[in-house]
């Protein structure tokens, strides 16, 4: 029984890093420091921009900060909350960063 | 490996007489001191954007400080060895299921803490830990082969943006400023995923052990050496996992030293006040006990010899065997290295970099000219010494 449990969590890994080949983001892939992302994060609910403190209490994030494996993992947390905890309290998010130093790019919430 | 028959000693120095061979158990307490030592219990989270659906609708405030009990709990019950693989186990779950209940705590590193501590929970005495060498097979696959497929990787813009602009490392910049650019940081970026690649595979076979072993010790100390940063748990948690790979003495290890000698009594009663696990056994030669292994009164006059299974190390060798083959080496260098916290840190820094050289093949010419030093020396090192052989 030990042995079936330890091998399905090894098996579970192996689909996830096959998985990672087909979609943005890297979870349970083992890509720690694959992808530098800098990103900005713009939050405006009922007309306001939240500041920094703000940001970083509703997402957990810094509204300023660095992800180590992908851009899609901040979308993720940003977009998860949108859609479940902050939906009686929606936010218009604009989110530019840059991938590896590249040029910078723009991801909206909600998507237009 | 079979597990020792003894009561488990509430001493955490102690790493015998549980239902784990002594090198998971000192792998899984150097992982538990670096974790207490870093403060983690203080990053375990409340649930938040799960990935199991349904998790955050525990109370949040119950289930964060149920997290933080039985982690420190656990933790603190592996280091006095009680109930070593269920304990292992609970302190894996916990990072576990603070990964899956929050996106916003998940990390490579923590993740791997959680499954490596899993996995040691789930050993079955008497059995090769081999669920545990495949983890560790499996990051390496999966780190190397995603830069392998990643563009930015395979041309160096990775590298070079993170090491120019965010780290700004001043010998990396130095050095490309020399060279065409992106040169180096591509130089980099593929020896980085040759190496990865390449230890997923060595540690598949048996008689490459020791070359994963320095592999890992040297890639994840360039890394720090690099960046600054343990990434977290990662530098500790990866290096300690070497212990899966190690061959621990399955019984004590003869140590054949020069009776007569002072300073060789003066030695061995140190020794023997650190040898918790009672590994040596001490004979002196002068009761005929190095014959049967080749040793003549000519080279037990020159060095100490310890004979471990079928293998026999001398001098400076058998000083490092007898300090590799310690828990308390591996329990207090982790302890060392995880006290200044998560922070940069030159007094890590230099105790990795000093020991790195230390137990290097590169060092062993030197050290064993030191140990020449002081054997021909040893009789005015101590005392009312007499080191001669009749």
């Amino acid at each position: 029984m030990k042995t079936i449990v330890a091998a399905a969590l090894l098996l579970f890994q192996v689909v996830m890093i096959v998985y990672a080949r087909f979609v943005p983001s890297r979870y349970f892939c083992w890509a720690p420091f694959d992808i530098q992302t800098e990103y900005k994060l713009q939050v405006e609910v009922d007309g306001r921009t939240l500041s920094g403190k703000e940001v970083r209490a509703r997402y957990r994030r810094p509204q300023n900060g660095t992800d180590n494996r992908s851009p899609q993992h901040v979308m993720d947390i940003v977009q998860g909350y949108e859609e479940s905890y902050g939906r009686n309290n929606p936010a218009r998010v604009v989110m530019r960063y840059r991938v590896n130093g590249k040029d910078e790019q723009v991801w909206r919430w909600p998507q237009q | 490996m079979a597990a020792t028959v003894s009561e488990p000693s509430w001493n955490p120095l102690r790493c015998g007489g549980t239902m784990l061979p002594v090198n998971l158990l000192v792998m899984a307490k150097s992982i538990a001191i670096a974790l207490l030592l870093t403060n983690h219990v203080a990053l375990l989270p409340d649930p938040f954007l799960p990935f199991i659906p349904g998790l955050d609708h525990l109370p949040p405030v119950l289930f964060q400080r149920t997290l933080q009990v039985l982690f420190v709990a656990s933790a603190l019950a592996l280091l006095f060895n009680r109930s070593v693989r269920l304990s292992a186990f609970v302190l894996g779950m916990t990072i576990i299921v603070s990964v899956l209940a929050s996106k916003a705590y998940y990390g490579n590193n923590k993740t791997f803490c959680g499954f490596v501590l899993f996995l040691i929970g789930l050993y079955e005495p008497g059995k090769e830990p081999w669920m545990i060498r495949l983890q560790l097979v499996l990051v390496y696959f999966g780190a190397g082969s995603n830069k392998l497929l990643d563009t930015d990787w395979r041309t160096g813009v990775f590298f070079q943006n993170w090491a120019a602009n965010r780290l700004h490392q001043p010998v990396f910049i130095a050095v490309s400023s020399y060279l065409p650019q992106l040169v180096l940081a591509k130089a980099i970026s593929w020896f980085t995923i040759a190496t990865e690649l390449g230890l997923s595979g060595v540690f598949l076979v048996r008689r490459l052990f020791p070359l994963g072993i320095w592999g890992n010790l040297v890639l994840h100390s360039s890394m720090l050496f690099f960046t600054g940063s343990t990434f977290t748990m990662f530098f500790y948690a990866m290096t300690a996992s070497m212990l899966a790979f190690a061959s621990w003495p399955a019984r004590p290890m003869l140590v054949i030293f020069d009776g007569d000698c002072g300073f060789c009594a003066l030695t061995k009663g140190w020794v023997e006040r650190l040898d918790l696990e009672q590994m040596l056994e001490w004979r002196p030669y002068q009761s005929g006990v190095g014959l049967r292994y080749g040793i003549t009164d000519t080279d037990a006059n020159k060095r100490l010899y310890l004979v471990n299974g079928d293998r026999i190390y001398s001098g400076f060798s058998a000083f490092k065997m007898m300090v590799l083959c310690n828990p308390i080496s591996y329990l207090l260098t982790y302890t060392v290295l995880a006290a200044p916290g998560s922070g940069d840190s030159r007094f890590r820094n230099i105790v990795v970099a000093v020991l790195l050289v230390l137990f290097s093949p590169l060092f062993q010419p030197v050290g064993d000219a030191l140990y020449a030093l002081v054997a021909r020396n040893r009789r005015s090192l101590v005392a009312n010494s007499n080191c001669s052989i009749e």
